[in-house]
């Protein structure tokens, strides 16, 4: 093997040296951007979906039907207005 | 017309009697035209028979979403809270059901045309359900899902009580009562005595009508009942009160219930679930701690939670 041989022969390792660790520098960004990818998409799922259940009910007395400040009174006669079905 | 220091007047809105009561005669006509304003864009938002209201436009968008009145996204979002609170039991996705038992018009002219015309297309089966109702609140946006129609009656009515109660409370500064169709809300410096309201099953029934008459002095009052609005349809006699899981007349041992709560607005989501849930609304009544009164179809009255003490003469 001549000197030119050797030159060529170490060029040709350090080039498929360079490509493999070229790639696996670019497989391993390409599995961190993925990575952060799919974790940005959960917190958006998350915060869209709270928002969209918080957004469901008015501002105020959202966990339960109120009960009244006084429970209703005994009174006789016909009352100043009717409740029933309409 | 002023009764005591109490001046009323009636007027006709949602194809119902309302009754507004003032405790100084001087606002009753502010108050009124407060009301007026109010339920005007409650109708334009929620009305089903209206082809121009927002829910009209938004059943007919086919799943598309829509952007509403801050008037709608407020009635909508009492709806959902509504179905959320009662597990789906009153549920907002029941237009369909009701389009499907002939309920397609104003009720008066449902009423007036006799035996509603028979569904074509067989039963409809369960309502789509509330969680089909896409509502973004602050952008005001709403999707329907999985071809879900909405009717609000269930809350909007009460809704709407409760708005107008506080408004005028608010900007007339006396003691107001508001009754739509027998949904009462009551807001502002009560009558010494409180409210005085009779009870039965309809809210136009003469005054010596069986009920009870009682007081309240904040929040609301409402009377759910399957013996009002009811209809023929082929023959067959139904109501508006719809069991979402079968999306049918609901079958309930109950013929009235009435309910007094904090709101208006939830008095009557709880007492459209009582009829809903049959039986078991006594416990659920009871375990939560509201005072309401349940009408068996034989008339045989149960009451729960401080409702006062119904004399047995007065059962409905």
């Amino acid at each position: 093997m001549t000197q030119h041989d050797i030159r060529t022969a170490a060029r040709s390792r350090d080039a498929v040296l360079s490509r493999d660790s070229g790639m696996a520098k670019v497989t391993a960004l390409s599995w961190r951007a993925g990575a952060a990818g799919v974790v940005a998409a959960g917190l958006l799922t998350f915060a869209l979906g709270h928002h969209a259940a918080a957004s469901d009910v008015p501002a105020g007395h959202q966990g339960s039907i109120q009960i009244p400040a006084q429970p209703p009174g005994q009174a006789a006669g016909s009352g100043q207005v009717t409740s029933g079905a309409s | 017309m002023t009764t005591g220091a109490i001046t009323t007047d009636t007027f006709e809105v949602f194809g119902t009697t309302a009754v507004l009561l003032v405790t100084r005669s001087s606002a009753i006509g502010q108050a009124r035209g407060i009301a007026d304003r109010l339920l005007a864009a409650v109708d334009l938002a929620c009305s089903r028979f209206r082809p121009d209201s927002e829910l009209s436009r938004l059943n007919a968008a086919g799943g598309k979403p829509a952007l509403v009145s801050t008037t709608f996204a407020s009635l909508l979002a009492a709806a959902l809270r509504a179905a959320r609170l009662t597990g789906g039991d009153v549920d907002p996705t029941c237009g369909r059901a009701l389009t499907g038992l002939g309920y397609d018009r104003d009720f008066a002219e449902l009423r007036a045309s006799g035996d509603a015309p028979a569904r074509l297309m067989g039963p409809v089966g369960p309502v789509p359900g509330w969680t089909r109702v896409r509502l973004d609140r602050a952008g005001r946006r709403v999707r329907l899902e999985r071809g879900a129609q909405l009717d609000l009656g269930a809350t909007a009515k009460a809704w709407a009580a409760d708005k107008c109660a506080d408004q005028i409370a608010d900007q007339v500064g006396c003691g107001v009562l508001v009754s739509l169709g027998g949904d009462v809300a009551v807001a502002g410096q009560p009558p010494p005595d409180g409210w005085e309201i009779r009870v039965t099953d309809d809210h136009a029934a003469p005054e010596w009508a069986p009920g009870q008459t009682i007081t309240i002095s904040s929040g609301g009052l409402a009377t759910s009942s399957t013996t009002v609005r009811t209809w023929t349809l082929g023959g067959r006699k139904v109501h508006h009160i719809i069991d979402p899981s079968t999306g049918e007349p609901a079958r309930s041992c109950w013929r009235t219930v009435s309910v007094a709560a904090g709101t208006c607005v939830d008095a009557n989501t709880a007492s459209t679930a009582a009829i809903v849930r049959g039986a078991a609304a006594l416990d659920w009544l009871h375990d939560i701690g509201l005072p309401a009164r349940l009408v068996r179809h034989d008339g045989t009255v149960e009451t729960t939670a401080g409702w006062p003490y119904n004399d047995p003469g007065d059962a409905a």
